[in-house]
């Protein structure tokens, strides 16, 4: 864990929706290149490259955070999910807040779609529900396409597919 | 917007933090990096060593006792909101936190790398001041503290010397029955403030006894409002709110201009705010 002597180049152990994976990376890498480029996730978009837009928002161990605001390796030995984690696996289903955007057309272009995603994914459920948390939360993520009217009626309508589906954010 | 090539040290002590931070031209600390990284990403800031403190034991810690809360330097700002005991003892640091960035930046940003940082603008070397906070400062030299009124010296510019690290600060409670208000006018919401201020006020019998005011986004550093802590002793809800609004225009005349706002807009928010904070404290005291 500790790297005492100052070097350049960095081994990192990352666990990547679920996937444990090992590279040597220049210390000036940033996470979101690293997703991006060395792992090769591409859901994850990058809008601004400087903690502005939220776009390249994913999960590390279990807080939403700007992707291009850390290095990887500070995720060293840590866990990220990405959007690419948020449907069940090996099914052509979407996440019910996945399934919501669709169905309440809470993106145009959708670049900026993932950040929104993980931000929400990041929170408890609960909070979907209240409106006023919700505004609170999205304030970091920004969207020039919809307006957010029909981000935030994405997100009570995920919030009724998650009661009425028994509670399980993966049903 | 990528970083230029550095080098990068991730040590397990204070101790070794220290030498390393000596040992390299150009050396910075990092913490959160919610401005650190950016400024690096620009290239503004030129970064040959990088000294994670991180993974320092015990460096992330909030403790909280009836005196008063101390914050490690590794302590994110969502862990600080989040503590039970730290928004009981310091209301502001609450207040403050709710303002800072987004839930995302918060979940990295450190209350001691925004002191750091001192960006004029912020709302935490403000809260620092207002409320009488004590930095505890390690470097090549050892340990010295530093009173938050004499840690900021001008814009992005502390007292902090080459080779030091901030490793926590304390936050005093306020005095007994006092509210802490800190308000500011932004353009959106987690923005930094276009101007705001901090007040810690004790209202007795429907009246102000006594104010710690300190403004933000006015000028190099948080200001003083010397001149409206004296006009604000003594006002009641149904006193003319002149006096205290002139004071403010008196204590805020270096106010800077910029695209955002005019110096003349700054002034006279800060003195609307204070006038607002004193109303809300008095709302506070009547309802307790």
């Amino acid at each position: 864990m500790t790297i005492s002597e100052p070097i350049s180049e960095v081994d990192v152990e990352v666990t990547i929706n679920g996937r444990t994976r090992r590279h040597r990376v220049p210390a000036r890498l940033l996470l979101s290149d690293y997703i991006r480029d060395t792992v090769g996730l591409t859901g994850t978009h990058l809008g601004c490259e400087h903690g502005y837009c939220g776009a390249c928002t994913v999960i590390v161990d279990g807080d939403a955070v700007r992707s291009c605001l850390m290095l990887a390796v500070q995720a060293d030995g840590g866990e990220v999910r990405t959007v690419e984690d948020l449907a069940p696996a090996g099914s052509d289903s979407l996440s019910p807040m996945q399934q919501a955007f669709h169905d309440n057309h809470a993106l145009q272009c959708g670049f900026c779609t993932a950040g929104f995603l993980m931000t929400l994914e990041s929170v408890d459920p609960g909070e979907w529900n209240e409106p006023e948390r919700v505004v609170e939360l999205l304030s970091g993520n920004l969207c020039r396409c919809t307006g957010y009217q029909n981000i935030v009626a994405a997100v009570t309508e995920a919030w009724s597919a998650y009661h009425g589906g028994g509670g399980s954010r993966d049903g | 917007m990528k970083p230029a090539p550095f080098d990068y040290c991730r040590p397990s002590t204070v101790t070794e933090a220290l030498e390393a931070l000596s040992s390299a031209e150009s050396s910075r600390v990092l913490a959160g990096g919610q401005s650190l990284v950016p400024a690096m990403n620009f290239r503004l800031t030129d970064v040959s060593l990088l000294v994670d403190i991180n993974r320092i034991e015990g460096l992330a810690s909030v403790d909280c006792d009836p005196g008063g809360v101390t914050v490690g330097a590794a302590a994110t700002q969502t862990r600080v909101l989040e503590h039970e005991g730290a928004a009981g003892v310091v209301g502001g640091l609450r207040a403050a936190l709710r303002h800072v960035g987004h839930l995302q930046i918060r979940n990295r940003g450190t209350v001691c790398g925004s002191l750091a940082h001192a960006d004029p603008a912020a709302e935490l070397p403000a809260l620092a001041v207002a409320s009488g906070a004590m930095l505890a400062v390690s470097g090549p030299d050892g340990e010295r503290r530093v009173d938050a009124a004499d840690f900021f010296i001008g814009p992005f510019w502390t007292a902090l010397e080459d080779g030091e690290l901030i490793t926590e600060v304390r936050f005093p409670a306020p005095p007994p029955g006092s509210v802490t208000i800190v308000d500011e006018i932004s353009r959106r919401a987690g923005d930094f403030a276009v101007a705001g201020m901090v007040a810690i006020v004790e209202a007795d019998g429907g009246a102000v006894r006594s104010a710690s005011l300190v403004g933000f986004g006015l000028g190099g550093v948080p200001t003083r409002l010397a001149t409206a802590e004296a006009a604000i002793r003594g006002w009641a809800a149904d006193h003319p709110a002149d006096t205290i609004a002139e004071a403010v225009m008196a204590d805020t005349a270096d106010a800077f201009d910029d695209i955002h706002a005019t110096s003349w807009y700054r002034r006279e928010a800060v003195a609307a705010l204070t006038v607002r904070a004193a109303r809300r404290a008095l709302v506070a005291e009547e309802a307790a």
